[in-house]
């Protein structure tokens, strides 16, 4: 009896069988969710899978997409960009202006990424040297963009000359007669800036500032800098959105581009980035987009009023949180953290 | 040259505002020995640490690592001295997967991308040298306190440092994986690692330290070598040790003889407990002993409302059963008081708001509104009978550990609490509060509190309790009382479930 306690295995872990289990990827729910409103949408309505449909589709996801990549990064460590709709205007109207001024396209698409990094860098050093949330400091620059934009476009369309232009024809070209220019932007940089969350230091990076800030700074990690360069991204990327709008559309109408920010976050959302910070996926952010889009053109396909599509986006944002906040407070349970962690 | 110490630290001091938290603190660290650094928490203890792991820069003073000058301007300048930290709120992510908390910020690349591959395989021997068999590609938070200590140390032993730097370091380990974490250190030490260990628990500062450093109001008042200390030093720096557990109060008289109040619990199972029943009368501590998983935690939650019971009854002094809510608990005098003192505590409010809150909450205080006025007067009287020291007005966060359990207590006092609950009170403090902590259950108990403890220092319970009541695999093993209470018998019972006739146990445990 007495020999017995020796070998005494360590308090904690114990009583659960170290190894993996099935840890299934944060993108999952949206995946499926995907895949069961498409077959359902097919099923329900066959003109859903024609190659114009898609295509129209696919247009559709491609920029606010754009802006939810950015937005995964921004959300991974735990602030929010509440300007980056403004910022995509700002870029597409001022290249527009650009171009109609005669510089040359390609250079003017050119000013409006950097333009947008710019503002993104605003939004940065005003976040880091006040030491507010990201949130708090976009809330203000949003409307600093808005009006600026407004003010540059004198609230009237954009359309600059030369539809012919190589820039506008490779924008608003299809590939194989189907994908859009814009789409395959869109997929190549989400591909890449999911590898660059996930397996570099800077995404690792990221990852840690969001989920703990303070112990971030205390391995090295330069808090201040990731931020500045995680909202550089956002802005570069809300800035590219918006010259791909201009090229592609050949003209920047106001109020363009107003529902794409809360696109972006419902998008990041629904595909398993944490409110919370920590940690964030842009493939999901990808899906998400597209579930998004496809359950928005599927409601203007059975008939909806156009004028539904922001509730249905909003009731769509919700869903997700419920969903993901459910899903954790049941896995802690389980865990056997109880049911204080109210806090996730 | 490598007779030097490792690290010198002269004349270093440090101040925070107006408060001068190190004032002249020197320190000599021999190569490949353990230097336990001790002291009352606010001595200094944190700061220095955090000095040496680049977090805080020193007012003024010198730091010498390995016989040459050193300035440590940041956490990553540490680092490349050689000198490992492990702090003592870990600094850990708990989003994050085990490896990622690892390699942080340091994370092996293979062609420019960060393979786990790679970290697996650096990280494998290691996680098994320290006792560590969990999924590395977990989140942290799915992992035990104690593991994810093991996690913060193995952090920092993964850099090979010369100088590995120990913040309390067991504060959330029970018994069984300090010795781990002991055994590992020796190991260390044998390979030639330096390292310096702060420590609130002086036996275990003892028990594995070469040299000893004891550290008062910023100053290092005493170091020695461990075999030169006299025993009247020993008991110098003990001297808290000895009365550590108070002795017991007698009852108010009241109570004598009349008919106590009394809390009985009859076959009560939820979560991990079932079967439970026990009595427990208005001025007696009852110790609750047992190991993880016992039910114990359960049976503290079901009984301030916080966990839905399954089968059985229970009959509070007040004549109701079970709380349904924890406001019904508040309500109702009973009170719950546990080591996490994040959830009972408002860091960025001030003593007195913190102090209000119960009993705004949950009671009436004799008006209908919040008056800033009636709460200071109360957190005045409040922090007078506890000896909180501090002002009503300052953030309850600035508060040493110790002083923010004492605020927790004094809030739950606030109601004139019937039944206390207490769940490791006094864990993770330093000795001199742990002190004034035991000496108010005694004194809660004298009252007429109906008291249930449960920790896992199993002196605490036999230093404390009036009975002790050992739980295993979620059923009530036994009862222990009087000259019976001792820490090996506990241990047999709560470990394997039966008392064992009179086999007496070499006991684990230093009693006091």
């Amino acid at each position: 009896m007495t020999r017995t306690d020796t070998a005494q295995p360590l308090a904690g872990s114990a009583n659960r069988r170290p190894g993996r289990h099935i840890r299934l990827p944060a993108e999952t729910g949206a995946a499926v969710g995907l895949a069961v409103l498409a077959g359902l949408l097919g099923w329900l309505q066959p003109s859903f899978f024609d190659p114009a449909n898609l295509s129209s589709l696919l247009g559709q996801a491609a920029l606010p997409g754009l802006l939810a990549i950015g937005m995964v990064f921004v959300l991974t460590m735990r602030d929010i960009d509440l300007s980056a709709g403004a910022v995509f205007h700002l870029a597409g109207v001022v290249a527009a202006l650009l171009m109609v001024a005669g510089i040359d396209p390609w250079l003017a698409a050119l000013a409006g990424i950097l333009l947008g990094a710019g503002l993104g860098l605003i939004n940065g050093l005003l976040a880091i040297t006040l030491r507010l949330p990201a949130m708090v400091v976009t809330l203000g620059t949003w409307w600093m963009i808005q009006g600026l934009s407004l003010a540059a476009g004198k609230g009237q369309t954009i359309a600059p000359p030369g539809a012919d232009s190589g820039f506008s024809t490779t924008l608003s070209g299809k590939a194989f007669a189907v994908v859009p220019a814009a789409c395959i932007v869109f997929v190549a940089l989400a591909l890449a800036l999911h590898v660059v969350l996930h397996r570099t230091r800077f995404g690792y990076r990221v990852q840690a500032v969001g989920s703990n800030r303070q112990a971030a700074a205390y391995a090295g990690i330069p808090t201040a800098k990731v931020r500045l360069l995680t909202l550089v991204l956002m802005g570069a990327m809300a800035g590219l959105a918006g010259v791909i709008h201009v090229g592609a559309n050949g003209a920047i109408a106001p109020g363009d581009g107003s529902s794409f920010m809360l696109l972006a976050i419902a998008a990041a959302i629904i595909g398993g980035t944490s409110l919370s910070g920590g940690h964030g996926s842009v493939v999901g952010a990808a899906i998400g987009i597209l579930l998004v889009q496809a359950i928005l053109s599927a409601m203007s396909l059975i008939g909806v009023d156009a004028a539904w599509s922001n509730f249905a986006t909003g009731a769509l944002t919700v869903l997700a949180l419920a969903v993901d906040r459910l899903f954790r407070l049941w896995r802690n349970r389980r865990a056997g953290h109880g049911e204080d962690n109210l806090l996730g | 040259m490598s007779d030097s110490p490792i690290l010198l630290v002269r004349n270093v001091a440090r101040g925070f505002g107006g408060t001068v938290v190190l004032e002249d603190m020197n320190l000599v660290v021999e190569r490949g020995s353990i230097h336990a650094v001790v002291g009352e928490s606010g001595a200094g203890k944190s700061t220095l640490i955090r000095v040496l792991a680049g977090i805080v820069r020193p007012d003024s003073g010198t730091i010498e690592f390995d016989g040459k000058k050193a300035t440590i301007s940041g956490p990553n300048a540490a680092r490349k001295l050689g000198i490992g930290v492990v702090l003592q709120q870990a600094g850990l992510f708990h989003e994050r997967p085990v490896l990622a908390n690892l390699f942080v910020n340091r994370e092996p690349l293979r062609n420019g991308l960060i393979s786990r591959r790679e970290m697996e395989a650096r990280s494998r021997d290691l996680l098994r040298q320290l006792g560590l068999a969990v999924d590395v590609h977990a989140p942290l938070a799915e992992l035990g306190p104690g593991e994810r200590q093991l996690v913060a140390i193995a952090r920092a032993l993964l850099e090979n440092p010369r100088l590995l730097i120990l913040d309390d370091s067991h504060s959330a380990l029970d018994r069984r994986e300090t010795d781990r974490l002991f055994a590992v250190l020796r190991g260390l030490k044998a390979k030639g690692m330096s390292m310096l260990y702060a420590s609130n628990r002086l036996e275990d500062a003892l028990a594995i330290a070469d040299q000893l450093t004891v550290i008062r109001n910023g100053r290092d008042v005493l170091s020695k070598a461990r075999q030169e200390l006299t025993t009247s030093e020993e008991a110098m720096i003990g001297q808290l040790r000895q009365s550590l557990f108070p002795l017991p109060l007698r009852a108010m008289p009241t109570l004598a003889g009349t008919l106590r109040p009394q809390l009985a619990v009859s076959r009560l199972g939820g979560g991990r407990l079932s079967d439970a029943s026990f009595m427990a009368r208005a001025g007696e501590i009852v110790g609750l002993a047992g190991l993880a998983g016992s039910g114990v935690s359960d049976l503290l939650a079901l009984l301030f409302g916080a966990q839905k019971a399954r089968a059985g009854r229970v009959r509070f002094p007040d004549g109701d059963g079970l709380p349904k809510t924890r406001t019904e608990a508040a309500r109702r005098g009973i009170c719950m008081i546990s080591d996490e003192r994040g959830n009972g505590l408002m860091q960025d409010k001030s003593i007195a708001f913190n102090l209000a809150n119960v009993v705004v909450g949950a009671r009436d205080w004799g008006s209908r509104w919040y008056s800033p006025v009636m709460a200071l007067g109360r957190a005045a009287r409040q922090i007078e009978a506890l000896r909180i020291r501090s002002a009503p007005e300052t953030p309850a966060g600035s508060l040493s550990a110790g002083g923010q359990q004492k605020v927790i207590i004094a809030k739950w006092l606030e109601i004139g609490p019937q039944v206390v609950l207490l769940d490791e009170p006094a864990r993770g403090i330093d000795i001199g509060s742990k002190q004034e902590i035991y000496a108010l259950i005694r004194q809660m108990a004298a009252s007429g509190c109906i008291v249930l403890l449960h920790s896992r220092e199993l002196s605490e319970l036999t230093g404390l309790s009036d009975r002790i009541l050992a739980f295993h695999q979620g059923r009530l093993a036994g009862e222990i009382a009087g000259a019976d209470m001792d820490g090996g018998r506990l241990l047999q019972l709560i470990a394997a479930g039966e008392a064992e006739g009179e086999g007496r146990q070499t006991s684990r445990e230093g009693i006091v």
